[in-house]
């Protein structure tokens, strides 16, 4: 079926095109930063950090694309010990925590270092996408337990590999939705301490509802009305669990988790006292610059699109899918488009706490317009100009199991305050080419995973359930067109 | 005439000190850890916040020179009462913006103005359980209960609370909520007994503990004091729960300087039983040092906290002997090894001794570990000790060591230092510090951000929560609660005190820094010995728990 749209790739080519860039990218990551040009053979990839400053300001077509380059070669690289990856002593905890005593062995599917290279695992259907079953991982929380060697979910939750194409918008979607949030509760306060009564107002932002927020008089405030979104309003939009705020978190956190490499905006001596926390014989093992790179990269990578099929029936098929998909309720939480605002990403971002850079501790923060991006240029606007991000999402978090449909809550541990039965909406932006599905991705087909949604998705999945074949197989193709572009 | 005296005896003291610098000849051997951690930049800025004011007097005013803090008027802003002297104490009501430069309004009390004089220290207390703070005033002659009202009116409440106010030299002051009181016990540490025959040597005044005696109606009496003795000149005490029992004791230490046959102290305080000292054969040690000011930490998160203790010369760092057996208060010192010992003048180049008074950990830079504030200052014009006696701010390193920063951070002023608040005035979430200095003006520190070693610019800290407890009923604000919050694999403590420092306290929120965690489990021991069900909380916010509560509240500032 693939072969019928236009721009589809088969699964050789984009193998070819991995081997390609691989060799590409050590050509360019020795050229770029200063090795020596005529030995393009040289395994290291990451450059010591003094000699790439963090890039700072506004950033010209020229300067963000080489920073993108340099994050697409970072990406595609395989880490070398030499690079500081492995984690011997440190576990891969988000707070700096060490190991009791160094794994037996270095890499461990579990508790990891369980990746060579960021690509090993997001690869389908490219670089930055999602991953196969096979690239599952086993997430804890690097406190207690940090060394299991077992896939019993009591020491971790599985998840498969989320795609990051189109990430930069849905950050730039969070940080307009918290500053939304953070602005309402501002108002409440100010309209209780100036009316001295109790003042609540809902908490809706984009269209999304986040249930409400009650401020006293004396500028306490009552949380117990928030719905999906954690108490300090912030909409963190990143991973299954929606618990990371940035790219810039996103990448620190899996830089130690997955590769032992160690970003020293968190775990360099300013935080942990020392340059070689995990004590693999490197020091300052990521710099910010490189940091920044990468999340350049993951930032400007195109969102997925809508797929247009050959096919007159897949295109028929399709649209009535999509008014069936809206007509059973998927809509009112993969919501088609969220309305953004601009489209000038800055890194590091307004939300980041201590641990990951933030404004102000580097000159000023780089800031690149997503508008000179090609892709940009196909994004819908609505009749108040702003840019529609078609993730069909809401960038919230929901109770997504129940009794009777208790598949896609399956884990055993809460992760970071949230519940183990609650997720974020998953943006479907990008499903038809990341099968499988499924936290766990262990569900093969559109149609399972559909089966699968209980708790406040319960109600769309049983009106799928009685739906005709023809009108189900609809919302199916309508899905398969939610692609990503090669 | 009796400052030549007293000088005189400086220079015996200067002789006992010689083994005091014999450790500091070791100390010249102590490499202290590299400072990589964030260099809070402390901006003075008193005289433009609107605080002019110096702590005067002669002989009965070279100790003392206290401060409170608390918030008298409900926005959870802290409000500062100074000690003077003999130049009038003075309230100041905190104006300052979210964020902003420190402002403070100097308002009147409508108390007799001559009871503001002669005061040396003060401490917040919600005595009668109003939900208002009252001030508990020490001064050179009869102590007062300043009753709290709205809008930071205070009346006094002497007569009220039955509390005579004795005619002593008042240098020190603890408060604890016994089980099974409603009411606070007050504990009052006495100095030199100047009408004593052969004053001012071995005649230090008895201590004495007020515990509350419920009358007719609302208001606790307190006119049936107990006396705490012998005395041993005390200039700081503290309710401490020491051996993890739940029933504090009371910790007092005590300067050798005038009495004869004394030591440090700690005195059991049964619920319903006469106080007494605990004795070598439970493990008391004796320590004679020149005792001025108790901050309590638990460092180590072990439950037994740990209490630095100033001096004349070295500070004490005393943790709990890990060999000491349960419910004996073996205590050894690890200043040197954690190089806290602070005994001279970390810059310029006069190595005399220090003269350390108010003394409190707190996390200045928030990276999740606890510092440790000293003033500093010479007792007047002691020659044998440093005349230029820089406050210290040793920053807690990585490796549990303490590491000297105050140059650095721009608290190293030409001042006497002796009681300290340290509050975050502005709420922006970073601490920020008031000196009362002897025979000068107040220095008030704003807290502008940490330096590190890449950036000369003062940036945004570590992360941090400020926490407030309430509890209905008696002893609202929780006074004796522990406040354990846990981020990953690190627990950071905090005990909810009225006492100890040097003659200053403070009450209000309690600030944790949680360097680079996000979030944090908060569980609250409350005085009853109660655990809370955790709360989950993200970093950066100021979190108000009632008791019983299913969930915290945040409170936004304005």
């Amino acid at each position: 079926m693939q072969t019928e749209f236009r721009f589809a790739a088969s699964i050789r080519t984009v193998t070819l095109a991995l081997v390609l860039q691989a060799i590409g990218s050590v050509m360019a990551i020795n050229g770029a930063f200063g090795q020596e040009a005529d030995r393009p053979w040289e395994e290291p990839v990451l450059a010591p950090s003094q000699e790439s400053p963090v890039p700072s300001g506004g950033l010209d077509a020229g300067r963000l694309e080489r920073l993108v380059k340099r994050g697409e070669t970072l990406f595609a690289a395989r880490f070398t010990r030499s690079d500081g990856a492995g984690r011997p002593m440190a576990t891969q905890a988000i707070i700096p925590t060490k190991r009791r005593r160094p794994p037996k062995d270095e890499f461990q599917r579990m508790a990891g270092m369980d990746a060579n290279g960021c690509i090993s695992c997001h690869n389908v259907p490219a670089a930055g996408g999602a991953g196969d079953f096979t690239a599952n991982v086993f997430v804890s929380e690097g406190f207690g337990n940090a060394e299991f060697d077992s896939i019993d979910p009591q020491f971790s939750n599985e998840r498969n590999t989320n795609h990051l194409f189109g990430a930069g918008l849905i950050e730039l979607l969070a940080r307009e939705m918290t500053a939304d949030l953070q602005a309402i509760r501002s108002d409440a306060a100010a309209a209780a301490r100036k009316q001295h009564q109790t003042i609540t107002l809902p908490l809706e932002t984009k269209g999304v509802s986040f249930g409400s927020i009650t401020v006293k008089a004396d500028g306490m405030v009552d949380l117990s009305g928030l719905d999906g979104v954690d108490t300090d309003l912030v909409v963190r939009p990143f991973s299954q669990k929606g618990v990371i705020t940035s790219l810039r978190q996103f990448t620190i956190n899996a830089l130690n988790s997955h590769h032992g490499i160690q970003a020293s905006e968190r775990f360099g001596e300013r935080w942990t006292g020392q340059a070689d926390f995990d004590e693999d014989g490197m020091v300052d093992e990521a710099g910010p610059a490189d940091i920044s790179a990468l999340v350049a990269w993951q930032a400007t990578l195109q969102p997925p699109i809508i797929a247009e099929p050959e096919s007159t029936a897949w295109r028929e098929a399709a649209a009535a899918g999509n008014a069936h998909f809206s007509d059973i309720g998927c809509a009112r939480c993969h919501i088609p488009t969220l309305p953004l605002n601009s489209l000038t990403f800055s890194d590091p971002g307004p939300l980041d706490a201590a641990g990951t850079l933030r404004a102000g501790e580097n000159a000023t923060p780089a800031a690149y317009d997503f508008s000179g991006q090609e892709w940009a240029k196909t994004l819908q606007r609505n009749e108040a100009g702003a840019i529609l991000v078609p993730l069909f999402g809401d960038l919230k978090r929901h109770r997504i199991s129940d009794q009777k449909h208790s598949r896609l809550g399956n884990e055993l541990l809460a992760q970071r305050f949230v519940e183990r039965d609650v997720f974020m909406t998953a943006e479907l932006w990008g499903i038809g080419s990341t099968a499988p599905y499924g936290h766990r991705g262990d569900l093969t087909s559109l149609d399972e995973v559909i089966r699968a949604h209980g708790g406040d998705a319960s109600p769309s999945a049983r009106a799928y359930e009685q739906l005709p074949d023809d009108a189900r197989s609809a919302i199916i193709a309508f899905l398969k067109t939610l692609v990503i572009a090669p | 005439m009796r400052i030549s005296w007293f000088f005189g005896i400086m220079t015996i003291t200067v002789m006992l000190l010689q083994a005091v610098m014999l450790g500091a000849a070791h100390a010249q051997e102590f490499e202290a850890p590299p400072l990589v951690m964030d260099i809070p930049v402390m901006h003075e800025e008193a005289i433009a916040a609107g605080i002019d004011h110096s702590y005067t007097g002669p002989w009965e005013y070279f100790v003392g020179g206290g401060a409170a803090g608390l918030d008298c008027n409900g926005d959870r802003r802290t409000d500062l009462f100074i000690a003077g002297g003999t130049s009038p104490a003075a309230l100041y009501v905190n104006r300052s913006q979210t964020g902003g430069e420190l402002r403070f309004e100097q308002v009147a009390m409508d108390v007799e103005p001559r009871l503001l004089t002669g005061v040396t220290g003060a401490y917040a207390l919600d005595i009668d359980n109003d939900g208002h703070k009252d001030l508990v005033i020490l001064r050179v002659d009869r102590n007062l209960l300043l009753k709290g009202g709205p809008d930071c009116s205070f009346a006094n409440g002497s007569r009220e609370f039955s509390f005579e106010g004795g005619r002593e030299w008042t240098t020190a002051f603890a408060a604890t909520f016994e089980k099974g009181e409603d009411f606070p016990s007050l504990a009052f540490g006495n100095y030199v007994d100047r009408t004593a025959p052969g004053t001012p040597w071995g005649t230090c005044h008895d201590n004495a503990l007020f515990r509350p005696i419920r009358g007719g109606n609302a208001a606790p009496a307190y006119d049936a004091p107990t006396p705490l003795s012998p005395g041993y000149c005390t200039l700081s005490m503290l309710f401490t729960d020491w051996g993890r029992t739940g029933r504090p004791d009371l910790r007092m230490t005590n300067d050798r300087q005038y009495y004869r046959g004394g030591q440090e102290q700690l005195w059991r305080i049964e619920p319903g039983s006469p106080p007494r000292p605990y004795r070598p054969s439970e493990g008391w040690r004796t320590v004679k040092i020149w005792g001025m000011g108790i901050a309590e930490a638990d460092l180590d998160a072990d439950g037994f906290p740990e209490y630095a203790l100033t001096s004349m010369g070295d500070t004490k760092l005393q943790t709990l002997d890990e060999d000491a057996e349960e419910g004996r208060p073996v205590y050894r010192d690890i200043a040197f090894e954690r190089g806290a010992t602070a005994h001279r003048p970390y810059t310029g180049e006069n190595t005399r001794p220090s003269t350390g008074w108010h003394a409190e950990f707190a996390d200045f830079n928030n990276d999740g570990r606890l510092d440790l504030f000293i003033a500093k200052g010479n007792v007047e014009q002691m020659p044998e000790f440093a005349a230029f006696d820089p406050d210290n701010l040793l920053l807690g390193a990585h490796d549990g060591r303490f590491v000297e920063a105050g140059d650095l951070a721009g608290v190293a002023l030409p001042t006497k230092g002796r009681g300290a608040v340290i509050d975050d005035f502005n709420h922006d979430g970073m601490l920020d510090l008031l000196v009362v200095n002897r025979g000068g003006r107040a220095s008030l520190f704003r807290n502008l951000g940490g330096r590190t070693p890449d950036n000369p610019a003062p940036v945004a800290m570590g992360n941090w929560l400020q926490i407030e407890l309430s509890q209905i009923g008696s002893n609202r604000d929780a006074v004796g609660a522990r406040i354990s919050v846990k981020s990953g694999n690190e627990t950071r403590v905090r005990t909810i005190q009225v006492g100890g420092g040097h003659a200053s306290g403070r009450l209000g929120f309690v600030h944790v820094g949680l360097g680079v965690a996000e979030r944090a489990q908060i569980r609250v021991q409350w005085p009853d010995g109660e655990w809370s069900a955790p709360y989950r909380v993200f970093a950066n916010q100021f979190v108000h728990i009632d008791r019983g509560a299913a969930s915290a509240q945040y409170w936004l500032p304005e």
